[in-house]
């Protein structure tokens, strides 16, 4: 099968393309006449390992060239609990694009508990299967685990979220400054986090219902993380220099 | 008159080293077929408007030229004219006096015209040579940048110096008479250049940005952009070809105005420093800014990449080597310290007005930060305090002014007020001594713009566009670093022109036999008089008028590129980058846009004073002009930096502030930007000249309206000349006042 298969995540969607990772990102980010326009975050997929999941003579069939030898952009597979039912480790590189069209790819690294700074919390924008912006006193693997293992009401299959930048917010809600943080209603932030901070009890706080714009690709910390219970996966995200350095396009497009 | 003629020698000596600069930039290497291809684009949409520029400007030219000969004619020659050329017949002189003044308008409108065009032509060849050479070195980039410019900057001092410096040696005392048909030229022609490039640039920038970056989320310079050539070649037409102009008639016009005053003190003191030495420093000028220039290199290796050092560095050498030379001159030549007290002054006022410029728009001080952080609740807060600051900035700009105005009373304390008043004009030459960098400094900006364009138009790598990015940056300070000294040396011309028109009128009126307690000298602008005060009302609107019809030309423009753009984006295939957009026709319609705002907007600055004059007298005349010199100055200055200040809070949004692009911030700044972009790079810079215009104008028709209007009379025929002078500008309001609706593209 000469097609790609990505997992969309603006909106959750499964899709087959002839389009390379890149090709697709900017398609997805700036459509053909401009008549879409916005960022894309989408995972490749492994096509063998959801060969189960997906109909591969639909596929054969609909993703052929157009007459004109142009390629077909996308094919959709699937929009509905899509990644409930794609197993982790079919995920490969996820990939960022900007909303004119520069992508960045991401790849799947190790996550180390070094990487956590104590005492500090979190900020994290969930991204699929919902979209609340949640401050935490967990840290990624715990935050993961918390909300997928069944231990509280609230359950999701699988998680896919992004950890963000808060600054001197980090460790110190009420004190610590947020001159440079891009977040709506600054004040009622440091709120969620003052009470993460006074009551014990207290692990995950949401900031925000739901998940509307864009992401801002400056505040993003540590990277993103999907997964269930035990079973993360992290694309760690570069620092400002690595972008600037390595990934210039995409640097100067943020 | 040995140093007169070294004087004509460095002229010459300085358009020469601009020819060499320009060969060692034209043997530079084109780069691939790639780059080519964006750059004819660009290479041919300036030359499509420098063209149709000439074309409207021409006709214009040749009226002036036969309303100057024929000025004798109505105003007989000065005194100093009989004196030398004593001997003549009556008619003889008139005919040398007219034919001179004639010539000297044409001389001034031809080298004006050519500063900005070829300029702006040597700008388009670097370009292209520049983005080739960041493929290799920052070194080499930089060098050739920075030299192109500079083939502009020494076009304008070599010019300036040599124009009037020919008059003197053809006319000596009587260069006063057909001085002012050359100020008169490079003004008249800056005054175009100014208007058409700023309306040019900001239609095609608003309305590329506009579409591409806020409506379509492109990228600068994205090729899908049907309106990005016509951007790039705008910062040449706009930065380049406009601001060159716009540096070379303040250059002209302080020398002129320094030479009619130096020679208002010769017939007094009979001492030809009064006037040499003003010739003397311009020289100077020159060799130092060819001094300073040639050292502006980017380290060994290409491994200095900060480029703003090697600028500055050359900038303060010349400074340095002018100073050390002004004060031999004065201590061997002149004996006397004062005229070099004024110059120190003007290069002073220089460095002090660019500090000022640069803590209000640059991003590392308070106010741009300020300006940003109030992003954060929106773009109402952003512009209200982007105007805050702007009026703030214009308080301390004009108090440096004053103080300025002020030290020149203190050198010449005790002396006659055209002491003082020579001593203003010497501090506009001295402001204006290092022109040659200045000019390179902002024509830099232009050229390292196109550089980074046509890398990016063109795909080239990486580590060439970082090098293009960093001289981008650089030029975008450049750029606003001469804006300053632009509009600083403006004002100081003015007031040395207005000394001139004091003079001036004065002289007539001895002629006219009037008696000394009532000449303009000695009684000076009395604004109790209620039609002087009513000039001063009415020039100060004058700014204002002509502010608002420039950014209404610029937003009807804009509107109409939108459109197509917008147009083109539905083309299929252009989104997905198979099908090219027609470049052209953005270019032609910021072209046309351009050039039929010109006409009206030059009217109602020349035609402006003859109604003040003729309906109102010469004094309320003096008090219309102090009118448009305060509101001009107050405005323009506030208009380039608050609008280089809005500009500057978007660039540090852009550069990560508050989310960097994309972010509510940065949609705020994106507001703040194009609110300002017009303001600081269209109505601001075009207020300069139209001071200088509206100056000029009122020294030729003072002579004449008080030929015709006796103390305490009307005149039917002045009446008449302003009734339909009046009638004129009326007209003039209402063609640039017409719908902004957008008219088909096809009509084009």
């Amino acid at each position: 099968m000469d097609a790609y298969i990505y997992l969309s995540a603006t909106p959750e969607a499964l899709i087959a393309s002839m389009l390379s990772p890149e090709e697709f990102g900017a398609y997805l980010s700036m459509g053909t006449k401009k008549r879409n326009r916005g960022q894309a975050i989408f995972f490749e997929v492994d096509p063998q390992q959801i060969s189960g999941l997906i109909d591969g003579d639909y596929i054969r069939k609909r993703c052929t060239a157009k007459p004109d030898g142009r390629p077909k952009s996308s094919v959709y597979l699937s929009v509905y609990r899509v990644l409930e039912a794609i197993p982790v480790s079919a995920l490969r590189s996820l990939y960022l694009t900007t909303d004119n069209g520069y992508t960045l790819e991401l790849r799947q690294a190790p996550y180390g508990a070094d990487r956590e700074q104590k005492e500090r919390l979190h900020l994290y924008q969930e991204l699929l299967p919902v979209t609340p912006l949640v401050a935490s006193g967990l840290g990624p693997p715990a935050f993961l685990k918390k909300l997928t293992d069944g231990s509280i009401p609230i359950v999701l299959p699988k998680l896919f979220f992004v950890d963000l930048k808060m600054g001197e917010l980090a460790a110190n809600p009420l004190r610590g400054s947020a001159e440079h943080l891009p977040y709506s209603n600054i004040g009622h932030l440091r709120d969620c986090l003052e009470i993460l901070k006074t009551e014990d009890q207290k692990q995950m706080k949401t900031v925000r219902r739901y998940f509307s714009g864009s992401l801002l690709y400056r505040t993003i910390g540590l990277g993103f993380f999907v997964g269930s219970g035990d079973n993360l996966v992290f694309y760690p995200y570069p620092n400002m220099k690595e972008l600037e350095s390595i990934h210039y396009d995409f640097f100067r497009s943020i | 008159m040995l140093a007169i003629w070294c004087v004509l020698v460095i002229a010459f000596f300085g358009l020469a080293y601009a020819m060499l600069l320009r060969r060692q930039v034209m043997a530079c290497d084109k780069g691939s077929a790639k780059m080519q291809e964006v750059w004819n684009g660009i290479r041919s949409g300036a030359d499509a408007y420098l063209k149709r520029q000439l074309r409207t400007i021409i006709p214009l030219i040749l009226v002036f030229t036969v309303v100057l000969f024929f000025s004798v004619y109505v105003v007989p020659p000065t005194a100093e004219s009989r004196l030398r050329f004593e001997g003549y017949s009556d008619q003889s002189l008139k005919l040398i006096i007219g034919a001179g003044r004639a010539v000297a308008f044409i001389m001034g409108s031809v080298f004006s015209l050519m500063v900005g065009q070829f300029g702006m032509r040597m700008a388009v060849q670097a370009n292209v040579r520049v983005a080739s050479a960041s493929g290799r070195s920052f070194t080499e980039a930089l060098k050739i940048a920075y030299r192109a410019g500079t083939v502009t900057g020494m076009l304008t001092d070599g010019l300036g110096l040599l124009g009037g410096t020919l008059i003197f040696i053809i006319f000596g005392v009587a260069s006063p008479d057909t001085l002012l048909g050359f100020g008169f030229g490079g003004t008249l022609l800056a005054l175009f250049m100014r208007v058409g490039g700023g309306i040019y640039t900001k239609a095609a920038d608003v309305g590329a940005d506009l579409v591409g970056k806020v409506e379509a989320g492109l990228p600068e310079d994205d090729e899908r952009n049907a309106a990005v050539v016509a951007d790039l070649v705008g910062d040449n037409v706009g930065d380049c070809a406009g601001m060159a102009a716009d540096i070379f008639e303040s250059y002209e016009v302080t020398i002129v105005s320094t030479l009619i005053l130096g020679v208002v003190l010769f017939t007094q003191t009979h001492e030809l420093s009064w006037i040499i030495f003003p010739l003397l420093v311009r020289g100077i000028g020159v060799l130092s800014s060819i001094i300073g220039t040639y050292l502006v290199r980017g380290g060994r290796q290409g491994k200095n990449h900060n480029a703003l050092k090697s600028i500055n560095k050359g900038f303060y050498s010349s400074a340095a080597i002018s100073v050390f030379s002004f004060g031999l001159i004065s201590y061997f030549y002149l004996n006397d310290w004062r005229s070099f007290f004024s110059v120190v002054a003007g290069i002073l006022l220089a460095i002090v007005l660019d500090e000022i410029t640069k803590r209000f728009t640059d991003g590392r001080f308070r106010p741009v930060k300020d300006i940003a952080r109030s992003s954060r609740t929106g773009s109402a807060t952003l512009i209200l305090k982007g105007l805050s600051y702007g009026f703030e900035v214009t308080v301390w700009q004009t108090l440096v002014i004053a103080i300025t105005i002020f030290l020149s009373i203190l050198i010449y304390h005790g002396q006659p007020v055209v002491y003082v008043l020579y001593g203003v004009a010497m501090t506009g030459i001295g402001m204006l001594t290092l022109t040659g960098n200045n000019v390179a400094m902002d024509a830099f900006g232009p050229i390292a713009d196109n550089a980074n364009g046509i890398g990016e138009l063109s795909h080239l790598d990486k580590d060439a566009r970082k090098i293009m990015d960093s001289l981008d940056a650089t030029g975008n300070t450049t750029k606003a670093i001469t804006k300053g000294v632009a509009i600083g040396s403006a004002v100081i011309a003015a007031v040395a022109l207005f000394g001139s028109f004091i003079t001036d009128v004065s002289k007539v009126q001895i002629q006219m036999g009037i008696e000394q307690s009532a000449q303009l000298i000695e009684t000076g602008i009395r604004i109790s008089v209620p039609v002087v005060f009513i000039g001063l009302l009415i020039g100060g609107t004058i700014p204002f008028l002509f502010s608002s019809l420039t950014i209404n030309a610029v937003t009807r423009a804009a509107s109409q590129i939108v459109e197509e753009v917008r147009r083109q984006f539905r083309i299929p295939g252009i989104i997905e980058r198979k099908v090219k957009p027609d470049y052209q026709r953005a270019v032609d319609i910021c072209t046309v846009s351009a050039q039929r705002e010109l006409v009206p907007l030059a009217l109602i600055s020349v035609l402006s004073p003859i109604i003040i004059g003729s309906l109102l007298g010469v004094e309320a005349l003096g008090g219309f002009l102090a009118g448009v010199i305060l509101s001009g100055q107050l405005l323009a200055v506030f208009m380039a930096d608050a609008g280089g200040a809005w500009d500057n809070a978007k660039k540090t949004i852009e550069d990560g502030l508050y989310g960097g692009k994309g972010s509510e911030a940065h949609h705020a700044a994106v507001v703040g930007d194009t609110v300002g972009d017009p303001l600081k790079d269209t109505a601001g810079p075009a207020l300069n000249p139209m001071i200088k215009v509206i100056n000029l104008v009122s020294l030729l028709a003072a002579p004449v309206i008080m030929t015709f209007r006796k103390p305490g009379h009307l005149s039917a025929g002045l009446v008449i000349t302003g009734v339909i002078c009046l009638v004129l500008v009326i007209g003039a309001i209402a063609y640039s006042k017409r719908s902004s609706e957008t008219k088909p593209v096809r009509e084009i």
